[in-house]
């Protein structure tokens, strides 16, 4: 009914390609644990499943918000590495979400490359999307051609935080896709951050459908549905 | 008719990792469509033969009729290269007879293609051994195998140390093994399959498995790694079969 815009996607039934979104930056504090978050939110009214796990130990954690469908992993040792990577491999279409720390962006995308996990997503028809935050700090610069060169444009995502990028995105960054995150009065901010509150229940419950935070909740949920329309038809 | 081929893997030290380079390169000839054979010096257990039963016999090669089964059938029987893991201990020893019986003569006057991949570790008396084995190498083909079985180098930090093992022997090539994840190499030991049949996710019997697909990609990349070496020596110029472009294992 009042959320059927959200969830209605055009012949879903075709999908075969799991998609396996990785929120990341080499920074801490750039909002990806929110990303995530909202991410995951969508995916699980959508879908009515996702799989999301938490590399972000050292900031505001995923887990902290949805221990439900949240789950801890790491990749500073193998046996950690094969937890995580054995289960993002699989093409069993329930979306995955990595909220990737800052401290475990090097290492996981070494392993990454290492290990092929690209190439081998793509032939058990998984879909990775790489969702850089962008930033305008030297190790955001540094790193985001470093992965340009390990993964394919189709699966490269810039997001255009505006809560942290406050001006024009960085022309580095502005070729491939973009996904664009407005920013929120500090008040919503505040509001938002809070650890019980949930999107889809917010969108359930608040009846003004003009409100600001309405409003940008759906927008971003529209931008995440476009995104895994994408991801979906390009490993298909 | 091409000329034989027979590569000894060998070290007098243990625990270099030679078993380890040998199935590298019957993995490599495997993907290169070479026919191989592989002799298993760990006599009477051998651990090569574990992993490519198909290919590998164990032999005792200070014992005459074993020689005999190794050289004597070279000209005969099809593969044209064979590959000899020869064990810890047992590589002067086995030079010597290589001497003793003329095939290092045969080496030299072009008969056959002789290539020794001379294991080596992290250590002085591992080095030690290089100026020993050189005494051997005229007319054969000598690959010093520096094995990264742990972080530590080879003395590249003591220049002088480092040129006089790995400089003084004019003609040496040198390869570098890079190091394998711990686990990685465990699963492979514990699956006892080829590099080549893990990275499949193949058993033994080319049965679907189930490794770990990390384990997998790090064997992967080490194995390309390795076999990146083993192009940049021209290793399959030497067997005479000089084919490029994809391999097997690549695809």
């Amino acid at each position: 009914m009042g959320l059927d815009w959200a969830r209605n996607s055009p012949d879903i039934t075709v999908m075969a390609a799991t998609p396996v979104y990785i929120i990341c930056s080499p920074r801490p504090l750039v909002g990806k644990t929110l990303i995530a978050r909202l991410l995951s939110e969508f995916l699980l009214f959508k879908n009515g499943a996702v799989a999301a796990f938490d590399i972000n130990l050292k900031e505001p954690s995923l887990l902290d918000y949805l221990p439900d469908i949240t789950e801890t992993a790491e990749v500073d040792d193998t046996f950690g590495k094969m937890a995580l990577m054995d289960r993002l491999i699989i093409n069993d279409g329930i979306a995955k979400v990595i909220d990737l720390g800052f401290h475990a962006f090097d290492e996981f995308f070494k392993m990454s490359d290492e290990i092929g996990f690209m190439k081998e997503a793509a032939r058990r028809g998984v879909s990775p999307a790489i969702l850089f935050i962008a930033d305008s700090d030297r190790l955001s610069a540094r790193f985001y051609p470093i992965l340009q060169r390990q993964i394919p444009p189709t699966a490269l995502v810039t997001v255009d935080n505006e809560y942290v990028l406050r001006g024009e995105l960085p022309s580095a960054f502005a070729s491939g896709k973009v996904l664009h995150i407005a920013a929120l009065p500090v008040f919503l901010k505040t509001y938002i951050d809070r650890l019980t509150f949930s999107f889809t229940e917010y969108l359930r419950s608040e009846k003004d459908s003009s409100s600001e935070l309405h409003q940008w909740i759906r927008k971003n949920y529209f931008s995440f549905r476009e995104l895994e329309l994408n991801l979906i038809l390009q490993g298909s | 008719m091409a000329k034989p081929v027979v590569i000894v893997v060998g070290a007098d030290k243990g625990g270099v990792g030679k078993t380890t380079v040998s199935r590298t390169l019957l993995d490599y000839f495997s993907a290169n469509n070479v026919p191989t054979r592989a002799f298993d010096t760990e006599f009477p257990r051998g651990t090569l033969k574990r992993f490519h039963p198909d290919h590998t016999e164990i032999v005792d090669i200070t014992a005459t009729s074993d020689q005999m089964k190794i050289f004597d059938t070279l000209n005969s029987v099809g593969p044209s290269v064979t590959v000899i893991d020869v064990r810890a201990g047992l590589l002067s020893p086995s030079l010597v007879a290589l001497r003793d019986i003329g095939f290092l003569d045969a080496a030299k006057s072009g008969q056959i293609t002789f290539a020794v991949f001379h294991i080596l570790g992290p250590s002085i008396a591992s080095l030690d051994e290089i100026a020993e084995t050189a005494n051997f190498m005229i007319g054969a083909k000598y690959f010093l195998v520096k094995n990264f079985i742990n972080n530590t180098s080879f003395f590249e930090w003591d220049q002088a140390t480092y040129n006089s093992y790995f400089h003084r022997i004019k003609d040496a090539t040198e390869i570098t093994i890079p190091k394998l994840n711990e686990m990685a190499y465990e699963q492979v030991e514990v699956a006892s399959v080829p590099f080549l049949k893990f990275v499949a996710n193949k058993g033994q019997s080319d049965e679907a498995a189930n490794y770990s697909f990390v384990l997998r990609g790090y064997v992967r990349h080490w194995l390309a790694n390795i076999w990146s070496e083993f192009d940049r020596i021209k290793l399959t110029d030497l067997v005479g079969s000089g084919k490029s472009g994809t391999r097997g294992g690549e695809k």
